[in-house]
């Protein structure tokens, strides 16, 4: 079956892009001048005994090349290492993290395509009237501010109504019953994914549009008009089908810029995700979370370049072609 | 199927053939008002730079007001946590801030366009391994990739430049691939006849000439991209924090709670500059991509409608 | 009263810079039930603009003027939303190039049946059996809707436009270019089953080409068109053997015969642009037969024989009439 090519040849990249990136976080930080210090055995105030655990499990004492296999085989039993700053395993540490993050970006990624969609449907439709104009050129400036002024700005600007940092009250101890605990986090989580949205939605709205114009001169777009069918049904059922396609493959191409505004972002509400875990790295000087970060961050944006390609493949027929 | 008549109105939209490349330009400028502002932005921040040793009203490095002063007629953009005034900052700022954006351009547009006239113009297997190569890159988060970089590679200017260019090469590699491969197949037939005629003859004379429009394009949005990314990576602290760039003014600002001491000017006006000169770009950029990529597309569905005119009398005549 | 009647119809497209274009100047013509007719002239002469004018489907550059009638009912009179109700039902298209007409994404048997809910004739599971009816009508079998545009050859999708234009019932069908891009063999083959469908189910068949074999084998009457005018009007075998026009006369002169025999003329010089007036006679400049009241007096299409009608200064005073009526 031809689909099954596709979806095997992009299965197939997707894991080799994985060991490439996992190649890349070990060249970088063990084989380097500098790996001295990266060197994951140099957890600092650790005991001797923990030191030499982590020479014999990492093969720290055996050649470069070598490293790299016992590299592999640790990742495969999720062992990344052990924090520098929190005497931890970075994986545990890490994915913690990732829960955190994932909801956040998730809330704001939808919004910005449901924003996107919408103004480029309207700038679309409305070609070359004062709406288009302001529409486009909206999603031209959200584009080009910093995400983080973005977020200072909606600090700025909502610091007295909506929670400014953090992910919950602070001040309720032990458990909260679920919904109201629900609830925090979600007006904690409106200014962070409002600023994602903010950041993310101009180019949607860019591609939306030209990609609408395009279809609105197809062929079959007059022939739906000749049948006699409401314009509605004509732009939705017709045209945006196949400008959606577009969109699927920018939303994956642009998971980089999402994901570095995520970090941004959770850097100016301290958004305890993996973007704020790996700032404080940063400051620290605490290598395997940097590794650890980088790698689990590019692995979900190569899985989920995949899930893109997987759902392009869904709704373009011509592609098993 | 098309009408005999396209709808003229997008005839005009879509500007001339590119025929020659300072006539093309022309021709763009002249077409697209976009084009124009964005030129003109680029040309006015270029300018700026130039001239801000010799303009800023303030030095950056001395104290001349109070910590946070609010802005006034002495100092229109207010201060700094270190008293020092936010307009001379930004005007110097965006010195840098420029600097960086075109060295790390000049970088990827280095690597991007060996890359690209290599893999092009040997095709074959040297192709296929320099694209895969592209398209691991492209896949790479690139800002966590460049955060990782910088932090184990140190914190400098000259790091920053080097470590956005090594990322962002991958768009100028595969348009100059295109054309070199378009371009290659017309000239290659030519002179397989001529002795061993160098190959960077044939690439510097015939071949480079050609690709300047898009490569124009690339190169102004690169330019946004560049100067986006050193905001970035200043305000994670991955850039020498004794600079002033628009980034780290940013950063300083975020780092010594210039919000909860109200100071919003020393915020506002800097992100300001800087979005209106990505915009530039891009508006630039994008107006002369589109002029190369023509579409004479007839809306077969819009909000506005054909219009029904009553006859006065009959025959043509009597319109 | 006729099926379809087209009266003085005028077709205007606005430009960014300068005067309106006139792509379509008073153009009247009428058709019965089964009738096949056709509409011929170079690109550029108004014929693609008039058939889409016929069902209204212009741009907002477009200003028009005229009456469309079907059964006597004026369908253009109140602008799009209300010719909408006709489409498909009245009057139906296939498109120049139906390669492109198909939603690539959708499911062929799904495009045809989908006019029909909208149009209250049939829906969901009825709508699909409809549309595998029609589709063996036109000679694909029905299990082929499940399939997608692309996967079909170029004479299958032709075919595919086809029985979908038919969803509705339509009393009339527009064919403009069907057969441009496509192979003879399959030219033949669309042209016979367009033939037969007329037949069979009393379409009025209005047929746009500038290819005159398919028009010669394929319709009754013709209408040729120069500079968006019709020019003549009459019986297929008039204008192929007695044309009164010397446009008519020098386009069929231009194309060898069915059976390749005779030589290939070509007619010097290139249509006039239609954004200004023109005096006289539009064909005047390429002319072979142009004389004096040509340049000053344009040519009104009078009747030469019974049903045969001819826009010429010559062809009027060799049938020896005075002064226009």
């Amino acid at each position: 079956m031809r689909g099954a090519d596709y979806v095997i040849k992009r299965g197939f990249f997707a894991i080799v892009t994985i060991f490439v990136a996992i190649t890349i976080n070990f060249f970088l930080f063990r084989v380097l001048p500098g790996s001295a210090v990266t060197d994951l055995s140099r957890v600092p105030h650790a005991s001797p005994q923990l030191q030499h655990a982590l020479t014999v499990e990492f093969g720290l004492d055996k050649p470069k090349w070598q490293q790299y296999f016992i590299y592999l085989a640790q990742l495969a039993h999720g062992n990344m290492g052990i924090s520098f700053a929190y005497q931890q395993p970075v994986s545990q540490l890490l994915i913690a993290d990732l829960k955190n993050t994932i909801p956040m970006v998730t809330v704001g990624t939808l919004a910005a395509i449901v924003v996107g969609v919408a103004t480029g449907v309207l700038s679309a439709w409305r070609r070359g009237s004062p709406p288009d104009h302001v529409s486009t050129n909206a999603a031209i400036f959200a584009y080009a501010f910093p995400t983080q002024w973005l977020g200072l700005m909606l600090l700025i600007l909502f610091a007295g109504t909506l929670p400014a940092g953090g992910m919950e009250n602070p001040f309720v101890f032990g458990t909260e019953p679920f919904w109201p605990h629900l609830g925090d986090i979600a007006t904690h989580m409106i200014l962070p994914a409002a600023t994602l949205m903010l950041t993310a939605y101009g180019s949607y709205t860019l591609v939306i549009r030209s990609a609408l114009l395009e279809t609105l001169g197809e062929d079959y777009v007059l022939t739906a008009r000749a049948k006699g069918l409401p314009h509605r049904h004509i732009l939705w059922r017709h045209a945006m089908r196949n400008a959606m396609l577009p969109l699927v493959t920018l939303v994956a191409l642009d998971l980089g810029l999402i994901v570095g505004g995520a970090l941004l972002i959770e850097v100016i509400f301290s958004w305890p995700g993996i973007g704020l875990a790996m700032y404080t790295a940063i400051g620290q000087r605490d290598y395997p979370m940097l590794q650890g970060g980088f790698l689990i961050l590019t692995v979900s944006v190569i899985l989920l370049n995949f899930a893109a390609d997987l759902l392009y493949f869904r709704l373009d027929p011509r592609i098993s072609q | 199927m098309t009408l005999p008549l396209q709808d003229p109105q997008l005839a005009t939209e879509t500007g001339a053939e590119p025929s020659r490349r300072s006539g093309f330009l022309r021709t763009v400028l002249r077409e697209r008002k976009a084009a124009v502002i964005g030129l003109a932005i680029i040309v006015f921040f270029i300018v700026l730079s130039i001239i801000a040793p010799y303009i800023s009203p303030y030095s950056i490095t001395q104290q001349t007001c109070a910590v946070y002063a609010p802005p006034s007629a002495a100092h229109w953009l207010g201060c700094d946590d270190g008293g020092i005034d936010m307009l001379s900052e930004i005007m110097q700022g965006g010195r840098i801030s420029l600097i960086v954006g075109f060295a790390a351009t000049l970088v990827a547009m280095i690597i991007g366009g060996g890359v690209g006239i290599l893999s092009g113009y040997f095709t074959g297997a040297v192709d296929v391994a320099l694209m895969r190569v592209t398209d691991y890159l492209i896949v790479i988060p690139d800002l966590v990739f460049m955060i990782v970089i910088a932090s184990v590679w140190g914190a400098s200017l000259f790091h920053v430049i080097m470590v956005i260019g090594i990322l962002e090469w991958t768009t100028t590699a595969r348009i100059i691939r295109a054309q070199v491969m378009s371009l290659r197949e017309r000239v290659y037939v030519k002179r397989t006849r001529a002795l061993g005629a160098g190959h960077l003859r044939i690439i510097g004379k015939h071949i480079l000439p050609q690709v300047g429009p898009l490569l124009m394009a690339n190169t102004v949005l690169t330019i946004a991209i560049a100067i986006y990314l050193e905001t970035a990576l200043a305000f994670l602290g991955l850039e020498d924090p004794t600079v002033t760039t628009w980034g780290t003014i940013l950063e300083h600002a975020f780092e010594r709670t210039a919000i909860s001491s109200g100071a919003w000017w020393a915020i506002v006006p800097d992100g300001i500059v800087i979005a209106v000169l990505i915009a530039g770009c891009f508006l630039f950029g994008q107006a002369i991509e589109d002029a190369l990529n023509p579409r004479l597309k007839v809306a077969h569905l819009s909000v506005r409608r054909w219009r029904l005119r009553p006859l006065v009398g009959r025959g043509p005549d009597a319109i | 009263m006729s099926l379809l009647e087209v009266r003085d119809l005028h077709v205007w497209f606005d430009l960014p810079h300068g005067s309106p274009v006139h792509a379509a100047a008073g153009v009247s013509f009428a058709l019965d039930e089964g009738e096949r007719f056709g509409l011929v002239g170079e690109s550029g002469c108004g014929k693609t603009t008039t058939v889409l004018a016929l069902m209204g489907l212009l741009p907002p550059t477009a200003t028009l003027a005229g009456e469309v009638l079907v059964n006597g009912r004026s369908i253009l009179a109140g602008g799009e939303d209300s010719v909408r109700a006709h489409r498909w039902t009245d009057v139906a298209m296939v498109f120049q190039g139906a390669m492109n007409a198909l939603n690539p994404v959708k499911k062929v048997g799904w495009q045809i049946a989908e006019p029909m809910a909208f149009h209250g004739v049939a829906r969901g599971a009825a709508a699909r059996r409809r549309a595998g009816e029609l589709l063996e009508l036109v000679g694909i079998p029905a299990a082929a809707g499940e399939r997608y545009p692309h996967e079909f050859s170029g004479g299958m999708r032709q075919r595919a436009a086809i029985a979908m234009a038919l969803a509705c019932q339509p009393k009339i069908l527009l064919a403009d270019e069907p057969t441009t891009a496509l192979d003879v063999m399959v030219q033949a083959q669309i042209l016979d089953l367009l033939t037969r469908l007329s037949s069979e189910l009393g379409l009025a068949l209005v047929l746009v080409t500038h290819d005159l074999p398919v028009v010669a084998q394929v319709c009754d009457r013709a209408a040729v068109m120069y500079a968006g005018e019709i020019v003549e009007l009459g019986p297929m075998d008039a204008l192929y053997h007695a044309p009164r026009h010397p446009y008519t006369r020098m386009l069929f002169a231009a194309t060898p015969d069915l059976y390749g025999e005779g030589k290939v003329a070509s007619i010097p010089g290139t249509p006039p642009r239609l954004d200004r007036d023109i005096a006289g006679c539009a064909f005047r400049p390429r002319c072979d037969s142009a004389f004096a009241p040509c340049a000053g007096e344009h040519p009104e299409l009078s009747p030469v024989q019974p049903g045969h009608e001819a826009a010429c200064h010559l062809t009027r005073q060799l049938a020896g009439e005075g002064s226009p009526a």
